[in-house]
């Protein structure tokens, strides 16, 4: 069995260092910004001044699950889809409208998928297992399988999670690239899995690419759990229409549109389970329509 | 030498984000890439080679040459002194 | 514990369009570096592959359109997949690396962007890194489990890491395994902001080295159980023993010293493979010709080895550094080494490094056998990964 011993989210929900974010959850209104800590507290000035978004929010939410757990991390899997945006379009900016060859080379180095994670073991001293998964809206799910891997080889304590951020740019893409209506928004969310029995489990996780018929890649992930739907407490879900569970709802209207945005359900699910009667939560993640993840948290 | 010295260290905050700093905070002699210092490290190291030429038009090839140079505030001063 | 086989390899890089070719550039200890003949390269000396993504689409009669590091990766991959099938009883995956994605073609769209020229949003639809490995698994008609992998320089070395150990726990049959990148503008002047680059042909290993040279291109492997070959009757060409990766946790961009996570990566990847040092026939050494990484690397290949040092070399003096498509390439140079036997040599060396002074191998060798090589890739991030094949 693999157990979820902690769980760190920085969103556009109030989420930071809450016992639970279940009961605060509220619809995000259409301009909502990320609520974020003082990150001088968490990160000292040397190496937060060259730190965008996205990596301040990874940085700070692995911080606080090392911190929960205290015992070093055997292994580190990162999902983004995107990856370190802000500084990817800084550096584009600089070389294409350079006077000169002598570049500035902070925002390059800040720009690789692989940022995140090597900063967080950085920061933590970590010498272990440090990967950075990028499947599009399923980059936290294959981080997740990752870690799932990586307990099954024995190793008592990963870190494993999601973050993406949003820049203007992304407006331009709006619609005929990404089809969303929703804001587009920025998160982290960080777990540790471990072999030690807490309340909450990861039961399985799975991802499917050009699914025709996604209820039938449902039904059969329940069956392979001996679950039916009735079984099922809670359906994050997000790009999805459903009717045949009794409680569901849309993650993305608490995250806004990012594609680490199930890795935040997976935050929502972990809490709800701790704080309520119930049993099994399912998370469906078809944003990118025949792109399908699935993920069963336990009791 | 002083505005020069003093310019320096303003621009030596905004290129490498100092955000907290004032050019009070920096001192002309600290080594800028000791603990007690700065702290700077190697990536710094290479924005001063940017912010020398973009500012004071100098350029410098090998960045194993900047060690001597980026030391302090008083190095970079002198070395901008003679080359510009 | 279920064994690893290798039963598909394939690469493109500026040292030939397949595996053949590459084999004969070795052979001939012809580099593929020269000065780029492109708007974005032509200032450096790289491993350029010669032809436009329109002909390479032509040539190699893909399916796939888009970005460079797509269209590499789908011509490699489908070289390495080339006497397999789809076969419903064999669930196959693809797990690729790449570090740039698609940037080659988002980047001239952006240019247009901030010179206000016509602007063409769909172009960056080829932009996330994860769309090219969906690339190559369309173009192979693989159905299963994809993913990407980007970690730098040791992405196509995780790849097939994690191939592996999705055989070994019965979550795939058969996966395509390696990495891809395309060279791009954002790389070459990001590099250049590094002040990495050597302006003369690198000499990795060498005293007086000053830097890399860039690369492009993709290699790729198949690797399957024992179980897959009895349905897809493949031919065994090497096995892969052992892996690892570690992280060196001591600076963004700079590798430790003492090289400790080099030193990790490299005692892991031997108890993976159940295997002590003085087994190691050659080591196909991560070898980048910059003043850290070499002096980094030599000090962990001693940590390892002590004074029993194998023959090793660095074939990024042939290929230029290929960055996510390194460990790719590299595992099929090891895999020629060991069936053919032959020590690729660590070209354009002449002097030790004074700190730590290990020989490379510097011209081609024939030897009695090859039968197991060590091949190691590091990226920034201090991201150290290393695995072992053997025949």
């Amino acid at each position: 069995m693999i157990y979820v011993k902690t769980a760190s989210s920085i969103s556009h929900q109030n989420s930071f260092q809450k016992e639970s974010i279940w009961e605060d959850l509220h619809v995000l209104k259409a301009d909502s910004v990320v609520i974020s800590p003082d990150y001088k507290n968490y990160i000292p000035a040397a190496a937060l001044r060259r730190l965008s978004p996205v990596l301040r929010m990874a940085m700070t939410a692995a911080q606080e699950c090392q911190k929960a757990v205290e015992v070093e991390f055997d292994a580190i899997s990162v999902g983004t889809a995107l990856g370190c945006l802000k500084d990817t379009e800084k550096f584009l900016q600089t070389f294409i409208s350079a006077a000169s060859e002598t570049l500035s080379p902070t925002a390059f180095i800040q720009s690789t998928h692989n940022t995140i994670g090597g900063q967080i073991s950085l920061a933590l001293g970590n010498h272990a297992y440090n990967m950075t998964h990028t499947q599009n809206s399923l980059s936290f799910e294959v981080a997740l399988i990752d870690a799932m891997m990586c307990c099954r080889e024995g190793k008592k304590n990963v870190l494993v999670g999601a973050a993406d951020e949003a820049i203007d740019f992304l407006e331009l893409l709006r619609n005929e690239l990404i089809k969303t209506d929703r804001q587009f928004t920025s998160g982290a969310s960080f777990f540790v899995l471990g072999s030690e029995p807490t309340k909450v489990s990861v039961a399985d996780c799975s991802i499917t690419f050009n699914s025709i018929d996604l209820s039938k890649e449902v039904d059969s992930f329940l069956s392979k759990n001996d679950l039916n739907h009735s079984d099922i407490d809670l359906v994050l879900h997000a790009g999805i229409e459903l009717d045949s569970f009794k409680n569901s709802m849309n993650y993305e209207d608490y995250s806004g549109f990012h594609y680490s945005s199930s890795a935040f359900a997976f935050h929502i699910g972990h809490d709800f389970l701790k704080s309520v009667n119930a049993n099994n939560v399912l998370i469906i993640n078809a944003q990118m329509n025949e792109k399908l993840g699935l993920t069963l948290l336990k009791k | 030498m002083n505005e020069l010295k003093e310019n320096l260290k303003a621009q030596i905050i905004e290129q490498l984000n100092l955000e907290d700093l004032t050019t009070a905070d920096i001192q002309d002699d600290a080594n800028l890439f000791s603990d007690d210092g700065l702290g700077l490290d190697s990536i710094d190291a290479l924005e001063f080679i940017v912010l020398l030429e973009s500012e004071y038009g100098i350029k410098i090839a090998d960045p194993s040459e900047g060690r001597d140079i980026f030391q302090s505030v008083n190095s970079l001063a002198a070395y901008i002194e003679k080359n510009r | 514990m279920i064994e690893i086989f290798v039963t598909g390899y394939g690469a493109i890089s500026s040292i030939g369009n397949n595996v053949e070719e590459m084999l004969q550039s070795l052979l001939d200890e012809k580099s593929g570096i020269q000065k780029g003949k492109l708007p974005h390269s032509e200032k450096q000396l790289v491993g350029e592959i010669h032809f436009t993504n329109e002909e390479l689409i032509k040539k190699f009669g893909l399916k796939t359109t888009g970005s460079r590091t797509g269209i590499l990766g789908a011509i490699a991959a489908k070289e390495a997949f080339a006497n397999h099938s789809i076969n419903a009883e064999i669930r196959t995956g693809v797990i690729s690396g790449t570090s740039v994605g698609g940037m080659d073609t988002s980047e001239i769209e952006y240019r247009n962007l901030l010179e206000e020229k016509p602007h063409n949003v769909a172009n960056y639809q080829f932009h996330s890194s994860g769309n090219s490995s969906e690339q190559i698994a369309e173009e192979l008609g693989i159905d299963g489990f994809i993913n990407t992998i980007s970690t730098a320089c040791s992405s196509a070395a995780n790849s097939i890491m994690m191939g592996a150990r999705m055989i070994r726990q019965g979550m795939v049959d058969r996966v395509v395994v390696g990495g891809t990148d395309g060279l791009a503008g954002f790389t070459i002047n990001g590099f250049r902001s590094l002040m990495i680059f050597d302006e003369e042909w690198c000499r990795p290993f060498d005293e007086s080295r000053k830097g890399l040279n860039l690369g492009e291109g993709a290699g790729f492997l198949v690797l399957e159980s024992a179980k897959s070959i009895e349905k897809s009757e493949s031919t065994i060409l090497a096995r892969l023993r052992g892996w690892s990766n570690a992280s060196d946790a001591y600076h963004q961009t700079a590798s430790s010293p003492n090289g400790q996570g080099a030193t990790l990566s490299m005692t892991e990847a031997l108890s993976v493979a159940g295997m002590k040092p003085e087994e190691i026939d050659y080591i196909n050494a991560h070898g980048t010709a910059t003043p850290n990484n070499d002096l980094s690397e030599s000090q962990a290949i001693i940590n390892v080895f002590g004074s029993k040092i194998p023959p090793f070399s660095s074939t990024k003096a042939y290929t230029g550094h290929t960055l996510a498509a390194s460990g790719g390439i590299e595992a099929v140079i090891a895999i020629l080494a060991i069936q053919k036997g032959y020590l690729f040599p660590n070209l354009n060396h002449r002097n030790v490094i004074e700190e730590t002074k290990l020989q490379p191998i510097t011209t081609i060798q024939k030897v009695n056998k090859i039968r197991v090589v060590l091949s190691n890739s590091f990226g920034f991030g201090g991201n150290n990964s290393t695995i072992i094949l053997s025949e």
